[in-house]
């Protein structure tokens, strides 16, 4: 099995996601899976059609801007369209990383049968710290929204189905929002809790629920 | 006839919420907006005195979670 992973690296929001989304490669390697990591200037329109089309991948990881009905790459170009190359992602489990791309995007692919579109309905927003912005993984205030997100990838390289590793991200995104709800010393606290609200309550799991990276549907 | 909603920044009392909340973040805070960038907090402020589509989306998720503590939701 194998599992393709974008992760676009212009701009402070794509550096932490491209940094933050290493936990997953590495746990696809522990794994045992086939691991395609289109990187920085890797992860344009022609590298990533042709990754697509070649390895099928079961299992394909968007991180980058997005709205409605596109996941961007590298500079912001569109990898995948709704209506224009949407198929790339059928009969696979995606997880996209992206502002908005779940309300139309998401809907289009997850009607085709065997295919699941994880993601989000509305804007992705979390909070960074200015000090460490060029060293993301130092970064505390990003960390429970990166790991939060994460948790989808995770439980689904570990075996969960689709559902399931929605619902296993939202419990983090819950713990992790409860933990700062209780801060009492931290300015940010409320603020941050509020966005992880947000992320949470706008990620769905649209398609095929019982899909794993595991096998196909028989 | 106008159908479009009245925006939420219209509203001085929820400007000034809003306002409030944004005020006490550390200088450190930086948001990132997706593809339309990332903002410190004073910018933040900024796009709510301005009353853009920043400004709305930020009031937008404080009344959304404001009013899911009042019913229970969270």
């Amino acid at each position: 099995m194998s599992v393709l992973i974008t992760r676009p690296e212009h701009d402070p929001t794509t550096k932490h996601l491209a940094h933050w989304s290493q936990a997953i490669v590495d746990m696809a390697v522990h794994k045992g899976f086939d691991v395609f990591d289109l990187r920085r200037a890797s992860a344009n329109r022609t590298e990533f059609i042709g990754r697509m089309k070649k390895l099928q991948p079961r299992f394909v990881i968007l991180n980058g801007h997005g709205d409605e009905e596109t996941v961007a790459g590298h500079d912001n170009e569109p990898l995948i369209e709704a209506d224009v190359n949407e198929d790339l992602l059928y009969n696979r489990i995606t997880y996209a990383v992206s502002c908005n791309s779940a309300a139309e995007l998401g809907v289009h692919c997850s009607e085709h049968p065997c295919t699941t579109f994880i993601g989000y309905t509305d804007k992705f927003i979390f909070s960074l710290t200015r000090s460490t912005s060029s060293r993301p993984l130092q970064d505390v205030r990003a960390r429970p929204f990166m790991e939060s997100s994460n948790q989808v990838a995770l439980a689904l390289l570990k075996g969960h189905t689709a559902a399931e590793a929605s619902q296993k991200s939202k419990e983090l995104f819950q713990k992790n929002y409860r933990s700062l709800l209780s801060s009492t010393s931290n300015p940010d606290a409320l603020h941050d809790a509020q966005l992880l609200w947000w992320d949470m309550m706008h990620q769905v799991c649209l398609g095929y629920q019982e899909a794993t990276v595991m096998a196909q549907k028989v | 006839m106008n159908t479009q909603p009245k925006p939420l920044l219209a509203d001085e009392d929820i400007r000034q919420l809003v306002t409030a909340r944004l005020s006490v973040l550390s200088p450190e805070t930086i948001l990132s907006f997706g593809s339309e960038g990332n903002f410190s907090r004073d910018e933040l402020l900024e796009h709510v005195k301005e009353g853009d589509s920043i400004g709305e989306k930020i009031a937008q998720i404080q009344l959304e979670w404001l009013r899911s503590l009042k019913e229970g939701l969270v």
